[in-house]
């Protein structure tokens, strides 16, 4: 064998091991990628991405709702967001923040583990928010905490973003009676009251 | 000799006495229960013939294993655990072999079968059917009114049936077609002349009624109405014997008398017996159960089962007043879904309606909320009140103000239970409370959190309290004394 034959052969046994190896970080990334782990962390991270990708806009105060549980209402809360462009991404940038729970101590409305899929605006005035199915099994349960749940999400995207008039609540893209068995997400909710009991 | 009457006198330990009705999608099947120790029992193999597919067997001296659908089984006499798989499932009563016959409890088909099957599996606790795959079964109510000279019966069911009708031993049968039929209640007995008891029987897998009349002589006219939804049956005392009334030629009903198939003309003599109002109906509904036990307490209690001894206590309570019926949309450790729920409630035509839940109230603890119906958008669109056909998702806009004024009037007898947080009543869009056509509330009792134990709310005398309240709140609602 030649010198040059030999030299030949040696670039091209790299050549193939660094193939090999990138083919298997490629096959791991691909078919072994693990789950993300839904943490208050997580959430803030993606909360962060979605700000970041506006940081060319200036930061506003929004305003959100968390439910308080023994009052049996809505409490205010306010968050400074660097706005996205589009209001999909606006709408997008509520839920995260309400999926990041309160900064007063409020009660959460959403678990670390929800996810939203995805969001469309229709014409209308209907935005829709389509949850993980795994948003439900880790639904704080009772007809309270549902009821309030559903008002802090749609009050704080009405509240901020004028184009929402009504929210469909969806779950892996379809339509569903109730998210934990009380809730009616039959129809496009309206923003509502603050407060559930009637009186002082 | 002694020994003769020692076999004679000897107490039966099996006594075959009921069937069980097993109803499947195109088929139904009918399997003789057992009574062992006051305990009912089913043979096991023909239960999964029915259901599904034994595939093979293997039977030692004390042992039975079994594959099913590929699933094995494992099974000791008089040993209350049977192993599915891996897991090691408890039953209430153990197993038996009487006459080299594996005979489960009948707990097998809610503990067991529904672990071992694809198919959806619909059994209530207590009763002697069961449904398993995609089958939707009738159910129907009962209301009795009286007219000028008899009573008339009206059967409303959830879907159309088919009716033959035959009378035997002086009752009359309504065979009710092949349509498998879940009944609300077993038996309606009546205080009425012409009427004493409507029964509900399939032991045979034929599901049919049985109208026992108050008296003989009496006939009975049965039409089927509203495409067969509706049976309308008239009983009627028969006109006194005249050559100048001939039957007419053709008459669609039965009679019990041949011959005096006329139904007697308005204005007939007033019946000797006095006739009561059939009682009104009460619909209890505990939220969840089956596979979906709601929301669940740190020390392991979940809220499936604390509504049904809720449901269970107050069901007790407005019993007690004598005035009302009472109906569960749910008996036993069953998951019925929010339709067949509201088809119970709008077909026993219910003149109240509550749904049990415990949930997340706070850390203040006992505390109870009553809630009626709010719906999701503010704006109600159109009013429906009084169109000609409202459509069930918006029936609430007609109970709205009944509803609130059911809800004040609970939630004032909850503020009189010493040591309870009662909120004032509230509204909120509860999926459950939008369909019923009739005063609906929900009471949600906690604080049920997996961060806090169920003790302050869970305990008998709490639960009976709230009974009591539901009990004298339903009183005030409908106008009488607490």
């Amino acid at each position: 064998m030649t010198t040059r034959a030999k030299i030949l052969s040696v670039i091209l046994f790299f050549v193939l091991m660094g193939s090999a190896f990138y083919l298997r970080v490629l096959t791991r990334r691909i078919f072994f990628r693990p789950p993300p782990e839904h943490t208050e962390e997580v959430a803030r991270t993606r909360l962060s991405e979605a700000a970041l990708q506006s940081a060319t806009t200036p930061v506003q105060t929004a305003t959100l709702y968390f439910p308080s549980f023994e009052n049996g209402n809505l409490t205010e809360e306010q968050r400074s967001i660097s706005w996205a462009a589009s209001e999909t991404d606006r709408i997008r940038q509520i839920v995260l923040a309400l999926i990041e729970g309160s900064h007063q101590g409020s009660s959460r409305v959403l678990p670390p583990a929800a996810s939203l899929r995805a969001v469309f605006l229709a014409a209308d005035g209907t935005a829709y928010l389509d949850f993980s199915g795994q948003t439900r099994s880790d639904l704080r349960p009772g007809i309270a905490s549902e009821s309030l749940a559903v008002y802090a999400i749609v009050n704080s995207l009405a509240a901020n973003i004028p184009a929402v008039k009504r929210v469909q609540i969806l779950l892996d893209g379809q339509r569903v009676d109730t998210l934990g068995g009380h809730t009616d997400l039959t129809e496009p909710f309206a923003p509502g009251p603050a407060r559930l009991a009637a009186g002082p | 000799m002694a020994a003769g009457l020692l076999v004679l006198m000897w107490p039966a330990r099996a006594l075959r006495s009921d069937n069980f009705v097993f109803y499947l999608p195109s088929t139904r099947a009918v399997i003789p229960l057992e009574t062992i120790d006051q305990a009912q029992y089913l043979p096991l193999l023909p239960v999964l013939n029915v259901v599904g597919k034994v595939g093979a067997i293997q039977e030692k001296r004390e042992t039975l294993k079994v594959w099913f659908d590929e699933i094995p089984l494992e099974l000791r006499v008089n040993d209350k655990t049977v192993r599915v798989g891996k897991a090691r499932l408890a039953l209430a009563q153990p197993v038996r072999r009487p006459r080299s016959q594996w005979l489960v409890p009948v707990d097998f088909l809610a503990k067991i079968l529904p672990q071992i099957t694809r198919d959806k599996v619909e059994y209530q606790t207590g009763t002697r059917r069961i449904f398993v795959g995609n089958v939707k079964p009738v159910t129907f109510g009962v209301r009795v009114d009286r007219t000028g000279n008899g009573t008339r019966v009206t059967v409303q069911f959830s879907d159309k049936v088919t009716v033959n009708t035959a009378s035997s031993n002086g009752k009359w049968y309504l065979y009710l077609g092949d349509q498998p039929v879940e009944p609300l209640e077993q038996s309606y007995r009546f205080q009425d002349s012409h009427l004493s008891e409507i029964q509900f029987d399939d032991q045979d897998g034929v599901p049919k009624l049985i109208l026992t009349p108050a008296a003989g002589g009496l006939n009975f006219y049965p039409t089927l109405a509203e495409g067969g939804k509706i049976l309308l049956a008239d009983i009627v005392t028969p006109p006194p014997p005249s050559p100048q009334q001939p039957a007419p030629a053709s008459q669609p009903t039965v009679a019990t008398t041949p011959g005096e198939a006329a139904p007697p003309p308005a204005g007939e003599a007033a019946p000797a017996v006095a006739a009561g109002p059939p009682l009104p109906v009460v619909v209890l509904d505990s939220a969840h159960g089956g596979e979906d036990p709601g929301g669940r307490a740190r020390d392991g209690a979940l809220e499936k089962d604390l509504v049904a001894q809720l449901a269970a206590r107050v069901r007790l309570a407005i019993l007690a007043t004598q005035k009302y019926r009472v109906v569960l949309t749910r008996v036993g450790d069953i998951n019925v879904d929010l339709d067949h729920r509201e088809t119970i409630t709008n077909t026993a035509r219910a003149v109240a309606f509550f749904s049990f839940h415990a949930g997340n109230l706070g850390i203040t603890s006992p505390r109870v909320m009553v809630y009626s119906y709010r719906p999701p958008q503010a704006e109600e669109g159109d009013d429906v009140s009084k169109a000609l056909l409202i459509p069930w998702a918006k029936i609430y806009q007609t109970q709205r103000q009944p509803s609130r004024q059911l809800a004040t009037a609970v939630q004032q007898k909850f503020g009189q239970i010493p040591g309870v947080t009662a909120d004032p009543p509230a509204e909120a869009p509860i999926r459950m409370l939008r369909s019923i056509n009739a005063p609906a509330v929900a009471v949600e009792i906690g604080s049920l959190t997996e961060d806090a134990d169920s003790a302050p709310f869970a305990n008998p005398a709490f639960l009976q309290q709230i009974a009591g309240a539901v009990a004298a709140g339903l009183e005030a609602f409908r106008g009488g004394t607490t």
